[in-house]
């Protein structure tokens, strides 16, 4: 029992970690703490529930569309609005972030209404065991999904020019651009690789778990509440601070309770800050 | 036309105006030292030059093109390149990927070759390629910082306090340096605070005090200036 619990929360954790991991991108490199992270994993769920509700496609499948979409929509946001106010200070991008929140939920609302949906695929509830431990298929693909996009995102980091602009951009803005980096593209990639991470954080979620347009608010904040358990500025950070999450509520849910879900959140996230305040693996400014 | 001409140039941040009406001319493949104390303006003048500051007037025109207010990556592509003060590494990242970022806006095949180049000029560079820039010393991250700058290529080299906080004999190292670089080919503007070094090691110099140029010469001569003895050089 003690395992299955255990594996339950492995397997939530690492799409927790897929989740914060664009947040917490955004926020190392622009400083931008995104409110409207979990709006835009909510459109990413919702362009997996209407490609296989009117197309057929299959919702792992989707990933690539709901990415791509999402990376558009990202960089075209971070270059015609965030770009104008980028070196305000973080209360204006703060509030800005907050109402594009705001529109796309009520246009989220509008076009969908507040029902909840679901991704009925045939496979969802297939499962097997192995010592003892329950496994669901589908949860098991998004883990290794997430780990997988994570991966790719690190080779990404490290080992492309264009990683290397970005990573130089958040070390020393005055740096990169006497090297010759224009910013306010690197900016618009880095954001837009943000929200196609939120896309493919918000397909995975669909495939598991029902969808309404209103979900964005409590994923902002699981978002939030890992990438600062993780720590900034390190791409281990969110895996170890979703598989934290993820852990920590999958025990705290089973002994008392779902309705203390939120609650047992917010208290690893204070017991964190307490021990270690910039986070499990943070190094970067506070 | 010199190398680069400055005219009338004003600049500063936001309404503060710092370099007031600067004219000064740089001639093709030499050294030319900017001297003068404290907050004279000397960083704003590079800063200005290589387009993080935008000017509020006048003009600056390097081989015969009005590079005025147009934006440093283009500026760095028409290969003046600057070395900033503090240096502005980036001390995550290792020093081969810190080389590399000095030429991330060229296109052309032997940025490979350069790298070679740079680590024959800077060994020490080499033996620690895979290390964080953040862990060298102040002397090798100073070379980090010049090596990076040439992985750019530059015909007109602009170098802000190169020699603040470093021992004498690393100084005197990275003078050396820039006179073989400049023995090859590359034209440079050095600033410096510590105007003896700088004019003994510089073609022709510009005195800038509170934004204006008050004086400028042969460095040979300016060095015997009885004004510049006793205000500059404590005689
Ligand atoms: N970012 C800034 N914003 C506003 N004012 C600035 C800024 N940077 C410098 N200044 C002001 O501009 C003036 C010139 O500064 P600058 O850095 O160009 O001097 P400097 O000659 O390079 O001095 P130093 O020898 O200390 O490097 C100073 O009065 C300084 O206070
Ligand atoms: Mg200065």
């Amino acid at each position: 029992m003690t395992l299955q619990i255990l594996i339950n929360g492995i397997l939530k954790g690492g799409l927790y970690g897929l989740m914060a991991l664009g947040m917490s991108l955004i926020w190392g490199v622009m400083n931008i703490i995104n409110i409207a992270h979990g709006a835009f994993i909510m459109i990413g769920a919702y362009i997996t529930f209407l490609l296989f509700n009117f197309t057929g496609i299959d919702p792992f499948v989707s990933l690539i569309f709901s990415s791509s979409i999402m990376f558009l929509i990202g960089y075209t946001i971070q270059r015609g609005i965030i770009n104008l106010v980028i070196r305000a200070e973080i209360f204006i991008t703060l509030i800005l972030a907050f109402g594009i929140e705001i529109f796309i939920n009520n246009a989220a609302l509008m076009i969908f209404s507040a029902d909840v949906r679901k991704v009925k695929v045939s496979y969802g509830a297939s499962n097997f065991n192995m010592f003892g431990v329950t496994i669901p298929y589908v949860r098991l693909i998004a883990f290794l999904l997430a780990i997988a996009i994570t991966i790719i995102l690190f080779f990404f980091m490290t080992r492309t020019k264009s990683g290397r602009a970005i990573r130089a951009t958040s070390q020393d803005l005055d740096g990169a651009v006497l090297s010759g980096v224009r910013v306010s593209r690197i900016y618009a990639i880095t954001f837009g690789i943000g929200t196609a991470l939120a896309g493919a954080a918000g397909t995975l979620w669909a495939i598991i778990f029902p969808l309404s347009p209103t979900m964005g608010g409590s994923l902002t904040l699981k978002s939030f509440v890992v990438t600062i358990i993780g720590g900034l500025g390190t791409m281990l950070g969110p895996v170890i601070g979703g598989l934290t999450l993820g852990i920590v509520e999958s025990f705290g849910t089973n002994w008392f309770g779902t309705t203390f879900e939120s609650l047992i959140s917010f208290s690893i996230l204070v017991i964190i800050l307490i021990f270690r305040p910039k986070g499990i693996l943070g190094k970067g400014k506070e | 036309m010199a190398f680069l001409e400055i005219e009338n140039l004003n600049s500063g941040y936001g309404d503060v105006n710092v370099l007031s009406d600067i004219s000064l001319s740089i001639e093709k493949g030499e050294i030319i030292a900017l001297v003068g104390s404290n907050g004279a303006g000397k960083s704003t003048l590079l800063k200005t030059i290589s387009g993080l500051l935008t000017p509020t007037s006048g003009k600056i025109i390097f081989n015969g093109k009005d590079i005025t207010g147009i934006s440093p990556d283009k500026i760095i592509r028409d290969k003046i390149i600057h070395i900033p003060e503090g240096r502005k590494l980036f001390s995550d990242m290792s020093i081969e990927e810190n080389l590399l970022m000095g030429a991330y806006s060229r296109k052309d095949k032997s940025i490979m070759k350069d790298l070679d180049n740079t680590y024959l000029l800077f060994p020490i560079l080499e033996e620690r390629r895979k290390q964080k820039a953040g862990s060298l010393s102040g002397g090798e991250q100073q070379m980090l910082a010049l090596g990076k700058g040439l992985m750019g290529d530059p015909d007109l080299l602009l170098i802000d306090e190169m020699s603040l906080g470093l021992a004498p004999v690393i100084v005197d190292d990275l003078i050396s340096i820039i006179k073989d670089l400049n023995a090859s080919g590359k034209t440079i503007f050095i600033v410096e605070q510590d105007v003896r070094l700088a004019l003994e090691n510089s073609n022709f110099a510009y005195i800038l005090d509170t934004g204006s140029i008050t004086l400028k010469g042969k460095s040979e001569e300016l060095i015997k200036n009885p004004d510049i003895k006793k205000a500059y050089l404590g005689m």
